[in-house]
């Protein structure tokens, strides 16, 4: 489960493919066993700037699904702004110098005068109490005045106008720690207009309403998180379950950051990351790969070619103790507990989709059985593997909510014994078969649409390098035993390796 | 670059595949559609029942009642076989109950088909709900009602639900007491009641053929009888008057929520009301509430409205989640575009955006096999024409600006209008009642 945040959702959706991998695809009236070779199903190419195109045609029904994905995120966070990522997706939404504007040529006059007034606005009220009151009153008079001149020159929400009336749907973005996806689904003749808008607003995004839209990613995170319980007990459990590395933030920021965040901090952070060499492009539906191909190398092809950035990223230290943290929230209690793992490709991430689904998989899942059907303790439990992100070292993750008048210190307990029998025990033969059926028909379900097959191919080429890790994953599957499952649960599930994070009710 | 408004598409051709309609001797009606893309078959079988057959004083007994026809067995298993049957063979079996509504679903692999289908189809005729799965439900219910509270925007829809419709057996919630009087006989009786074949419509899409699955189905559910077809449900009332109603809870944002009753699927009004929803808050940055709320004045991430709508009614709302102290500001802003879309209806531009997008997007109903059976069943679930596909795309060319402006002006009427708002009323920027006098549904705490 990788914790990703929409510009322009309103519902608390959550990609939830991390981890869970590998790719069954099949032609005609094909069965699995011949349906496991997606070589000749995907068309690929790199442009010579560097830009990864993946293309699979389908025709399942007349629209195609359209995803842009960029290997950077919240990691990629400079120190004091963090939320940037986040807010320049939101940004990018605003249009181009082409796009959303009556004259861009008389518009960048204003847009540079509300960024330099913004910018002494936050300098003055960053002082907090010993800001000039009258000068933040001024400013602010004059920033507004501005920004009602500004909104003569502009025309707000022409890149969502332009997909909506030509049938889009589906139209989003998403941050995550390590992975940004913007995606849309159109009617398949379509395909042109994307081209059209994410090439320009790849080389020329203009940030309009840079102030309003801060306020907005301020509300969006009093929303998902300040209301929120879950979202403040995940913010709180990964803030001490990561030290060093970047995965300890949240991706929507911290609220002393988000609200300074300004434009240079924007500008520079598209300028370092959405490189064409830094973008991947898939396409999946109704179209000839021929036809997409053309399109896109004569939309995308003019993107100068810019060197990838040098990635310094911390190194989490390993954990040398249990590390425990406590929430108080007006809400019923609930309960996470993490343990650190290596991520894909590595074997030992495969073990842990395994031991994901055997824990909490359908209702004869372990946990599932023994808290909330036969001892009744629990009202929800759920894994996952690979939380907050998976291109580094990351967590294996229980979420569980106790029915009352139980408590999480019962659902711990319970917890932890079913963990010291997967060290204890093997699977039974039957059970792992049973989970791997189940990590299959997840998959090939996740393929029956468009923007399915779109967002897995995306994402396992961006995060594992190569969407070939989908095929990887079910060699490594099948080599799953009985053994490993123990192995691993016993070098991971440590009491030291640990982070505890319950949320307590506020009497 | 061009502009984007110039580009010359190439045409779409595109014929809809059509589902087959096949009526078994019992009354039950299937709809199938062959996808052989991916080894997969879905099935969804659409019962009339739904939690607007609650007996008063037993809410929630729909609801409890299709919880446990999943997992509490069957007169060949017992509940934790079907699940140990299901789970093996990966596949998902789910029972969502509505107000109106029953839907039983079954994801399965193509080689686990029959399996699959068998415990389908005895789920479907003979439940026997385990008394120990029915004290499970009950407890797991009642723990998701305590924590109802905890979740804002539940917590605000639910309470939402309540008033506006009000007076109605689809305003009556449940409760902790409600399901506490629920008991297994009840449930054997509502199963009875309404789980019988001439009430059940199933869509099968996948990897199929058509004529042996219709065989298969006919050996496991054709002996299946019992009496009658279930009423429709009749709509609900409009709310007599308005109501301000504010909901305490402890939190730095609050959910504002304004509500009117609408035109339903059958009602010709329908077509012109679905274009005024687009315009509202439903057509993303270009609506009005998004773009007022949102993009303009930044006082939301989540703003906009809906339009939930049945055979013969339906619900309209906008929804905005504001900072407490932003609180009036976005009421009264939200109030102002729905009062000026009434007074001066809305620009030829907006309209002509808002059908095109409509028709455009509607292709997208037939994206998936499993989306184009689901729809047929829907239709004739809801007793509209055969056609209504086909004219749809018509219908909403045809909605002018005065159509707007009358819809408009008669559903979104104040003196039926429901308004809640939930939050801390301590830090909100001015006073509720400088917008009307107010209810307080939930006293504030502490």
């Amino acid at each position: 489960m990788t914790p990703a945040t929409h510009a322009r959702g309103t519902s608390l959706k959550v990609l939830l493919f991390a981890g869970i991998v590998a790719l069954l695809f099949s032609c005609a009236i094909a069965r699995p066993c011949d349906a496991y070779d997606l070589a000749d199903k995907v068309t690929e190419f790199t442009l010579e700037n560097g830009l990864k195109v993946l293309i699979v045609e389908r025709h399942t029904g007349p629209t195609v699904a359209l995803y842009i994905s960029h290997p950077t995120g919240a990691i990629d966070d400079k120190a004091g702004c963090t939320g940037t990522a986040h807010f320049l997706e939101h940004l990018r939404f605003k249009g181009t110098e082409t796009i959303g504007t009556r004259n861009f040529g008389e518009e960048k006059q204003i847009l540079r005068k509300i960024y330099e007034t913004g910018d002494a606005l936050d300098r003055e009220l960053i002082k907090g109490d010993e800001a000039d009151k009258e000068k933040i009153r001024e400013l602010r008079k004059h920033l507004e005045t501005l920004q009602a001149e500004a909104e003569k020159w502009s025309i707000p929400g022409e890149i969502d106008r332009l997909y909506t009336e030509h049938g889009g749907g589906a139209l989003n973005a998403f941050t995550g720690q390590d992975i940004t996806t913007y995606h849309v689904s159109l009617p398949s003749n379509k395909v042109e207009l994307w081209a059209r808008i994410e090439s320009d607003r790849l080389a020329n995004p203009v940030f309009r309403e840079f102030y309003t839209e801060r306020n907005v990613i301020i509300e969006e995170r009093r929303q998902r998180v300040a209301s929120d319980p879950g979202g403040k007990l995940r913010e709180q459990f990964l803030a001490a379950a990561f030290t060093a590395h970047p995965y300890r933030r949240p991706i929507l920021g911290w609220p002393s950051d988000m609200r300074y965040l300004d434009f240079d901090c924007m500008s520079h952070f598209f300028t370092t990351h959405y490189t064409p060499d830094n973008t991947i492009i898939t396409v999946v539906g109704d179209i000839s790969p021929e036809g997409a191909m053309e399109i896109i190398r004569r939309y995308f092809g003019p993107l100068p070619r810019r060197p990838a950035p040098l990635r310094r990223v911390t190194e989490e230290p390993p954990q040398t103790g249990e590390r425990r943290v406590t929430v108080t929230f007006d809400a019923a209690p609930r309960l996470i507990i993490g343990y650190h793992k290596p991520t894909l490709p590595s074997f030992d991430d495969c073990v842990f989709d395994v031991i994901d689904t055997i824990l909490s998989e359908g209702r004869t899942s372990r946990l599932f059985k023994v808290l909330v059907k036969e001892k009744g303790i629990a009202a929800d439990v759920r894994t996952a593997n690979g939380y907050p992100g998976a291109r580094y070292p990351n967590l294996f993750v229980i979420f569980a909510q106790p029915v009352s008048p139980h408590t999480t210190a019962e659902l711990e307990n319970t917890i932890y014994e079913e963990l010291d029998r997967l060290k204890r025990e093997p699977v039974e033969a039957k059970e792992l078969e049973k989970a791997k059926n189940q990590l299959k028909a997840d998959l090939l379900r996740g393929m029956s649409t468009n923007s399915g097959l779109a967002g897995m191919l995306s994402y396992y080429e961006t995060v594992a390098g190569d969407w070939r890790y989908i095929s990887k994953f079910l060699d490594l599957l099948e080599k799953v035993t009985p053994q490993d499952v123990m192995k691993a649960a016993q070098k991971y599930l440590t009491r030291d390796n640990r982070t505890v994070a319950t949320l307590v009710k506020d009497e | 670059m061009g502009d984007p408004d110039d580009i010359v598409y190439p045409p779409l051709s595109f014929e809809p595949p059509k589902a087959q309609r096949v009526a078994l001797e019992n009354g039950i009606i299937l709809y199938l559609l062959e996808d052989h893309v991916l080894p997969l078959v879905t099935l969804s079988a659409v019962v009339r029942a739904g939690s607007f057959y609650d007996p008063a004083g037993k809410e929630g007994l729909a609801e409890l009642t299709g919880t446990v026809m999943r997992t509490g067995g069957t007169r060949s298993m017992t509940g934790d076989h079907v699940d140990e049957t299901l789970d093996y063979i990966a596949a998902d079996l789910t029972v969502s109950v509505g107000t109106e509504s029953c839907t039983l679903s079954l994801s399965v692999l193509e080689e686990n088909l029959e399996k699959g289908l068998e415990i389908f189809s005895e789920i479907l005729m003979n439940p026997v709900f385990a008394e120990e799965k029915v004290a499970l439900a009950k407890s797991l219910e009642m723990e998701a009602l305590r924590r109802i509270r905890d979740n804002p925007q539940q917590a605000a829809f639910r309470e939402f639900r309540r008033l506006v419709y009000r007076g109605d057996p689809r305003g009556r919630l449940s409760t902790i007491e409600s399901i506490e009087k629920v008991g297994r006989d009840d449930m054997l009786r509502f199963h009875r009641r309404f789980f019988h074949p001439s009430n059940t419509m199933i869509a099968v899409s996948g990897d199929i053929q058509s004529r042996e699955l219709v065989v298969k189905i006919r050996s496991f559910l054709g002996g299946w009888g019992g009496p009658g077809k279930a009423q429709e449900a009749p709509p609900p009332p409009t709310p007599a008057e308005a109501s301000l109603d504010y909901f305490y809870k402890d939190t730095p944002q609050s959910v504002i929520l304004m509500g009117y009753h609408a035109p339903g699927k059958k009602n010709p009004d329908f077509y012109p009301f679905e274009v005024l929803d687009f315009i509202i808050g439903s057509g993303g940055f270009r609506s009005r509430v998004f773009g007022e709320v949102r993009n303009r004045l930044g006082l939301a991430y989540s703003a906009g409205s809906f339009y939930s709508f049945r055979t013969s009614y339906g619900i309209f709302g906008t929804y905005a989640m504001v900072n407490a102290p932003s609180t009036l500001e976005a009421l009264s802003a939200v109030a102002g575009i729905l009062d000026e879309i009434k007074s001066t209806g809305v620009k030829p531009e907006e309209l002509a955006w808002a059908k095109e997008s409509i028709i455009n997007n509607f292709i997208f109903s037939f994206a998936t096999p499993d989306r184009i059976v689901t729809e047929q069943v829907m239709l004739e679930y809801g007793g509209l024409p055969d056609n209504f596909l086909t004219t749809y795309k018509n219908n909403i060319e045809k909605v002018n600006l005065a159509d707007i402006r009358d819809v408009a002006s008669r559903y979104l009427s104040e003196e039926n209008r429901v308004v809640l708002v939930l939050g801390d009323r301590k830090r909100f920027d001015t006073s509720l009642s400088t917008f009307g006098d107010f209810h307080v549904t939930e006293k504030d705490g502490r």
